[in-house]
């Protein structure tokens, strides 16, 4: 057996250990403890991309724990039972995305935090949080999606409230854990009425006992109530600002990462787990106005933000808008237009990766404002692009994509969901251009007063590691607005489909046939 | 080098080409105009809106778009009201969700 057979597993296990023996080395040597993190950092991406490679290349991989061998699926009873991670193209997609924020992050917080102010207990919970995240986007069955939610939340929330010396943080942190927790029960409370009903846990198994009586439908009512609210759907997107606005910034780009996280557990209740049960163009059209509705409403509170921070995080829950929107009007037409259903949803699944590298880069860029200033208000902020030129430009790069200007990425994916919701109603696509203009002038206005103008106070420069760090993501930004076709071909077409027309060969995988 | 996007396809490298080609004509427009500017007179100083600016003064960024807030707060007041920051309003909005997507999955 290979490495590469165990290779889902050690993308979850790894940082897990990892994040328990932190703060053990911590106490034996820093140096060791940064040792640590860097190999284990670097581990698990490389696990990560092993996944990756495998599951585009040679088809979905299973991986079944306590097994005689890894690709037993089914027990001596016939019977899925045990736990069971499945990677097909969409989980493997997300496991790239949490790769590149995890990396991003770590290695921004090398610098970016101080010793006196909790880095080992930061670092730790952030090990927590990626594993979490990793767990949800790979694990095969319901309840186990359900316990890695809940290690993300727990971790989430830390990672929030963490700076326990200032207010605002330990707020945000109530708030982001109280929303979590009434999102979690919700979706608790599915998998017990799913489990009840079919008596499985198991995801493919149920996906193919699900006939659509009412107790499925209350089941899929409460999932996408429950993961709505954690992806940061309007209305109940209020806790994301709060949650985005306060964490610091190698931990807001997580947060946003593991906010899509949840998305994925959306889709994969949308395409596999109920494909075959839902009435797909009245829940698309639910998933389509929640979308539009989102974009809307969160880019025009991002015009009135002054907090630099805040008016990012509104910037993030808009472009969640925008991922509901595309994968939304996929599922509307999923079997009455597949010729540009599939292109929604390439768009959508697409703009899941450039949202995830624009807005780390955007936090990131607000951290070292952060740092270099002691504040993020926009009313005592100007000239930073003196002193700060390299974030300054970053920063630019970030918004300018953000917004989809091109040739930069977010035009690419944004372009893809124009076509294709104009197809279904052009109010959708007006509205979603409206939403593009008011993201440019919101954070046009952000750049002007923060960086240009004369200088008014010395700011301190960023550090190297904090550098890298945005480099690595402006080079994903650069690289995926000059080569769409690309990314669009080997990564975001393989997880479209997988959710599309891959419910089959997911069912065959662990069920065998 | 281009993305099929349904309805045609999308190519940076075209459109960088004519990005490139636009800004050669806006150069060689610039090139032929007066040369009467120059560097670290009065020509540098702010001018806003038809007053000297005193030394170090900054539009800040709530300065932007301030008539277009202005007009649209009836809008803004009503979502800054809808954001309350109240827990208890999150938890609300967050049932009426779940109460709207029961209804759709269930009567459907």
């Amino acid at each position: 057996m290979t490495i590469g057979m165990h290779a889902p597993i050690l993308a979850i296990a790894v940082p897990l250990l990892g994040a328990f023996a932190l703060p053990v080395l911590a106490k034996v040597h820093r140096s060791l403890r940064d040792l640590w993190a860097i190999a284990v950092g670097a581990f698990t991406c490389a696990m990560v991309i092993t996944v990756a490679v495998q599951a585009f290349t040679s088809g979905i991989q299973v991986y079944t724990l306590g097994a005689a061998s890894p690709t037993d699926t089914i027990a001596s009873g016939g019977f899925p039972i045990r736990i069971m991670l499945v990677v097909d193209g969409m989980s493997a997609f997300m496991g790239l995305i949490s790769a590149l924020v995890g990396l991003a992050s770590l290695i921004y917080a090398f610098h970016f935090l101080k010793e006196e102010q909790g880095k080992t207990l930061a670092m730790t919970l952030f090990f927590l949080l990626w594993a979490g995240m990793l767990g949800m986007e790979y694990t095969g069955d319901m309840f186990n999606f359900f316990v890695f939610l809940e290690v993300t939340s727990i971790a989430a929330c830390a990672l929030v409230g963490y700076r326990t010396w200032e207010s605002r943080p330990a707020e945000a942190a109530f708030k982001t854990m109280a929303m979590y927790t009434v999102g979690g029960l919700l979706v608790l409370l599915a998998i017990g009425i799913l489990y009840g009903e079919h008596g499985a846990l198991n995801l493919a198994y149920l996906s193919s006992r699900i006939a659509g009586s009412q107790l499925d439908k209350i089941a899929l009512g409460l999932l996408l109530g429950g993961l709505l609210m954690k992806a940061g759907a309007v209305p109940a997107h209020m806790w994301a600002p709060d949650a985005y606005g306060e964490a610091p910034a190698q931990a807001a780009i997580v947060l946003v990462a593991n906010t899509q996280a949840s998305l994925y557990g959306l889709w994969r209740v949308l395409f596999t787990l109920f494909a075959g049960a839902l009435s797909a163009p009245a829940v698309g059209w639910l998933v389509t106005s929640l979308g539009v509705l989102t974009l809307l409403v969160a880019v025009l509170m991002a015009v009135i933000q002054t907090d630099l921070g805040r008016l990012i995080a509104y910037g993030a829950v808009s472009q969640i808008g925008y991922m509901l929107l595309g994968v939304g009007v996929g599922l509307t037409v999923l079997s009455s237009r597949p010729d540009f259903g599939l292109v929604a949803m390439q768009g959508g699944i697409f703009h899941m990766m450039n949202d995830a590298a624009t807005i780390g880069l955007l936090f990131l860029a607000a951290g070292v404002v952060k740092r270099a200033v002691g504040t993020r208000d926009l009313r005592a902020l100007g000239g930073l692009g003196h002193d700060l030129k390299w974030t300054g430009g970053f920063f630019f790069l970030g918004a300018m994509a953000l917004a989809g200007i091109p040739p930069l990425n977010g035009f690419a994916s944004k372009l893809l969901i124009y076509e294709s919701s104009f197809r279904l109603s052009p109010i959708l696509t007006a509205i979603a251009v409206l939403g593009s203009i008011l993201l440019l002038a919101v954070f046009a206005r952000a750049f002007q007063g923060a960086f240009l103008g004369p200088r008014l106070r010395e700011a301190k420069p960023a550090s190297l590691s904090m550098l890298i760090a945005m480099g690595v993501l402006a080079a994903v930004i650069l690289a995926m607005g000059l080569v769409p076709d690309f990314f669009v071909e080997h990564l975001v077409t393989p997880a479209a489909e997988a959710l599309w027309r891959g419910r089959d060969l997911y069912l065959a995988a662990v069920l065998g046939g | 080098m281009r993305l099929v996007t349904g309805q045609g396809y999308w190519s940076p490298l075209v459109w960088l080409a004519l990005a490139a080609g636009v800004a050669l004509l806006a150069w060689a427009f610039w090139s032929r105009g007066q040369r009467t500017y120059k560097a670290g007179t009065e020509q540098d100083l702010p001018f806003l809106s038809g007053e000297r600016a005193p030394e170090g003064a900054h539009v800040r960024a709530p300065h932007l778009y301030w008539g277009f807030a202005q007009a649209l707060r009836p809008v803004m007041d009503w979502l800054k009201a809808f954001h309350s920051g109240f827990l208890g309003d999150y938890v609300t909005w967050t049932v009426i969700l779940l109460a709207v997507a029961l209804l759709v999955v269930v009567l459907t």
